[in-house]
């Protein structure tokens, strides 16, 4: 077979969609909202669907993070991902109570289960692939976060496309250096194996390198006063001071809060519990 | 002028280490210098400098001994954090100190976390003063390498320090970028009073740009001289591991005594001198050019970006190399130099147009059987270490395609590149020269028909960098054509018989060295910096224009004969 170049499902367009989910490149309307009012707005979808058990709720709060995920633009590679993962989930979930003894009861009651995390699992996708790093990390060290879990957090989005470039070297290089299984094998069984081993092998040079390159980066941040700001509360206001909720944000909370209720309303109107 | 770094009988022992690394240190630097520290690997040059802003003895302790006054305040009695605001640290891997996912909070960083409630001002001078506001918004892993490296000083600028130390400002910018930095350092130095520090292994720039010049070696200072002074001491230099600017060693070959900063200096004088080149016929660096062993038709290749648009990168090539060929691939940053690298060495295929290598298409063959064909050598030396040992990285390609004897031939190739007893250690562990010339035993031993290096020159100090130039001459036998990309110019002038210039993509010039340098408008526009010797020969109006000192020097003595 000829090779081309690939712009999807090609290591590239991962790292390309990895940079755009990490950054918010895509905007939506959570992006312009103050950080705060997101996680805030997250909380809620995340929390409530634990509270109940009707399925009318349920459904009404997955069709909430639906919306949600079309409104704050959620590429394709995560919402593939989640796609897939709930499809497995559920045949997964067939195969296990039909073989466990279970009947079509189970696996309606484990479908509620899965509603339930779906809805959340959306709400998380629209909530944080709208923050960018340093939104994030601002409005966890808002909350009192602790000063290293929000800088972590910055830090880790700073690192991330590096060490994908840096896999995408180094895998490279295996897979020019390498030896490749001379047939692919039943379902290219082989070909799978090398690429796994591959995968696996790479991790030690960008342990390494890491561990040499971030000594610098250590010695850095303390030129250049992180450990001062952690006793020193005047550099978290002066952080924090371009933050302002805007009656965008309220409007959106309380449209939500209403949606929410709205919800419940209707479970309450028609019930249905398994 | 008042001293601004006071250092008295200053020893330093690294906790663990088994001997003292600093060693009797008395240095005074006056304020408003600009030293350059020079000195062989392992002199102590960064570890004296990291006493000056307490990251020695605070961050690494140890066996600390003596006195060090930055600015009247005792060092050891002091810490990191108040000692920053006024010694800035830009490293040698400065990519490394980018803590911040943006330029501007990078820049902002520091005087907020020192809590200045002027840091709006401060960042926004310092964005002025180094031009980094078209950049503001860009993302810090994003930044070209020049880029970074300004970023990374306008973020210890924000704290407004009267010292700056910067580590090698050289090693990972190209010629033309390292010449901006220096300005802006001289610049930050002659109006804003800054002492500024570099480590420094490059003559032409400790001549060119500073005032004064320590010498470190065996963890003390031999001297610290002015640079009118230093620059004569060319022995010494040489001694130490910093070879003389060229045009320095081109007048002591004709017997003047004054040695000259720059290539203006040394016109002057050769023609004070009435020293008059006389034309004499240079070597040749022929090339065969008869059998083709890779083509490029119409190639045309790009990047999908974040945005979702494709860059192009590479627009038409029609490109035929050929056995005997040793090629120079120049160009400024985003020329498409390594694109075009990795598309013969069949990593990616053009998205129109074929490319084919000995008869072969690589959209025919997947990468691991192109790479037996031509091999491709990373920038970066550390992401080609692979395995545990130099011996292994070598052998993971001949043994697992079962090469017929290669364990002869990983030692042969070991031998070549002079690392037989280093072959057991692991490669981040040896030094940049090292390094490198192991990345070209990797290569050799893939035993490809066709070589192709990204950058092999990049980072090193000069007499490394002469090692590997002089190993890439010694391949010819092995290897029937070598593509090094490459901003350094004297492997250009010493090396390669054919350059290639790339310039958005499209081929601007495939010439030979001697005629390249007689192009100034693509030199410019290539941003390449002509070896010393070259200008020299041009200010002197010599044509054909010399391309080492030895053609300079004998077309000078034919001169002087005539």
């Amino acid at each position: 077979m000829a090779r081309k170049q690939r712009d999807i499902l090609s290591v590239e367009w991962i790292k390309l969609e990895l940079i755009r989910t990490a950054y918010a490149t895509r905007g939506g309307l959570f992006t312009i909202m103050d950080p705060r009012a997101v996680i805030i707005w997250y909380a809620i979808l995340a929390f409530v669907p634990w509270f109940t058990h009707n399925v009318t709720v349920l459904a009404g709060l997955f069709v909430l993070g639906a919306i949600s995920v079309v409104i704050a633009r959620v590429g394709p590679l995560v919402l593939g991902l989640f796609i897939i993962g709930l499809g497995f989930e559920i045949i997964y979930l067939v195969i296990a109570s039909l073989m466990f003894g279970g009947n079509w009861e189970t696996l309606i009651a484990l479908g509620v289960l899965n509603l339930k995390l779906g809805a959340v699992s959306m709400a998380s996708m629209a909530a944080f692939v709208s923050l960018d790093p340093e939104k994030l990390s601002d409005a966890l060290l808002s909350f009192r976060a602790p000063h290293l879990l929000s800088f972590g957090v910055s830090y880790g989005y700073r690192m991330l496309p590096i060490m994908v470039e840096e896999f995408n070297t180094v895998f490279d290089g295996y897979r020019l250096r390498m030896m490749a299984p001379d047939k692919p094998g039943f379902l290219a069984w082989r070909t799978i194996v090398h690429w796994g081993k591959m995968a696996v092998l790479s991790f030690y040079p960008i342990f390494l390198n890491t561990a040499k390159n971030v000594r610098t980066t250590v010695e850095a941040l303390e030129t250049r006063g992180f450990t001062y700001a952690q006793s020193d509360p005047r550099g978290r206001k002066l952080r924090l001071a371009y933050l302002r909720i805007t009656p965008l944000d309220v409007a959106v909370l309380a449209t939500t809060i209403i949606l929410v209720v709205g919800c419940f309303w209707l479970g309450a109107a028609f019930p249905v519990y398994r | 002028m008042s001293p601004i770094i006071q250092v008295s009988d200053l020893s330093f022992r690294y906790p663990g280490a088994g001997a003292d690394t600093l060693r009797n240190v008395n240095l005074t630097i006056e304020r408003g210098d600009f030293v350059a520290v020079v000195g062989g690997n392992g002199s102590g040059k960064t570890t004296l400098c990291k006493t000056f802003n307490g990251l020695v003895p605070h961050y690494w302790a140890g066996d600390f001994a003596g006195e060090v006054i930055v600015d009247g305040v005792d060092t050891f009695e002091s810490g990191v954090a108040e000692l920053s605001a006024k010694v800035g640290y830009v490293y040698q891997d400065f990519m490394n100190q980018l803590v911040r996912p943006t330029v501007r909070d990078e820049v902002a960083f520091g005087p907020i976390n020192f809590g200045h409630p002027d840091h709006a001002e401060r960042v926004a001078e310092v964005m002025e003063q180094l031009d980094l506001e078209p950049l503001a918004g860009r993302f810090t892993w994003a930044l070209s390498g020049g880029q970074a490296h300004t970023t990374a000083l306008a973020a210890v600028l924000a704290l407004r320090p009267e010292i700056v130390v910067v580590d090698e400002p050289v090693a990972e910018l190209d010629p033309a970028r390292a010449h901006e930095i220096y300005r802006s350092l001289q610049w930050l130095n002659e109006e804003l009073g800054l002492t500024i520090i570099t480590i420094e292994h490059h003559a032409e720039f400790i001549a060119q740009y500073t005032k004064s010049v320590v010498l470190m070696a065996d963890g003390a200072p031999v001297w610290h001289l002015d640079i009118d002074e230093a620059v004569n001491r060319t022995g010494e230099l040489a001694e130490h591991g910093i070879p003389a600017p060229q045009v320095v060693q081109v007048c002591s070959a004709l017997g003047v005594e004054r040695s000259p900063r720059d290539v203006d200096t040394a016109a002057s004088l050769l023609t004070s001198r009435g020293l008059t080149a006389a034309p004499v016929e240079f070597a040749a660096r022929p090339r065969e050019a008869r059998c083709v062993v890779a083509q490029t038709v119409d190639v045309h290749h790009g990047y999908k970006t974040v945005a979702g648009d494709v860059l192009p990168v590479l627009r038409g090539l029609n490109l035929e190399l050929y056995a005997g060929d040793r090629i120079a691939l120049v160009g400024g940053n985003g020329s498409g130099k390594t694109t075009l690298l990795k598309q013969f060495a069949g990593l990616s295929v053009p998205r129109s147009g074929e490319v084919v290598i000995d008869g072969v298409n690589t959209r025919s063959r997947p990468p691991g059987k192109l790479s037996e064909i031509a091999a491709y050598l990373y920038q970066h030396p550390q992401q080609m270490f692979l395995k545990d040992s130099i011996r292994n990285d070598v052998a993971l390609f001949p043994s697992g395609r079962k090469f017929e004897g290669w364990e002869a031939i990983v030692d042969e190739v070991l031998r070549r590149v002079k690392l037989a007893e280093f072959a057991d250690r692991d490669g981040r562990g040896l030094s940049g020269g090292q390094q490198r010339r192991a990345t070209l035993a990797i290569g050799l031993a893939m035993r490809p028909k066709l070589l192709l290096l990204d950058e092999p020159t990049s980072s090193l100090d000069v007499s490394s960098r002469d090692d590997v130039t002089s190993t890439l001459a010694d391949l010819a036998q092995v290897i029937e054509c070598t593509v090094v990309a490459t901003h350094d110019m004297h492997l250009v002038a010493e090396w390669a018989n054919r350059v290639i210039v790339l310039e958005g993509g499209e081929v601007a010039a495939d010439v030979d060295p001697r005629t390249l340098f007689t192009r100034p408008d693509l030199l410019t526009r290539a941003r390449l910096v002509p070896p010393q010797v070259v200008m020299l020969g041009a200010r002197l109006g010599m044509d054909p224009l010399p391309l080492s000192v030895d053609e300079l020097v004998a077309s000078l003595h034919a001169g002087a004969n005539v």
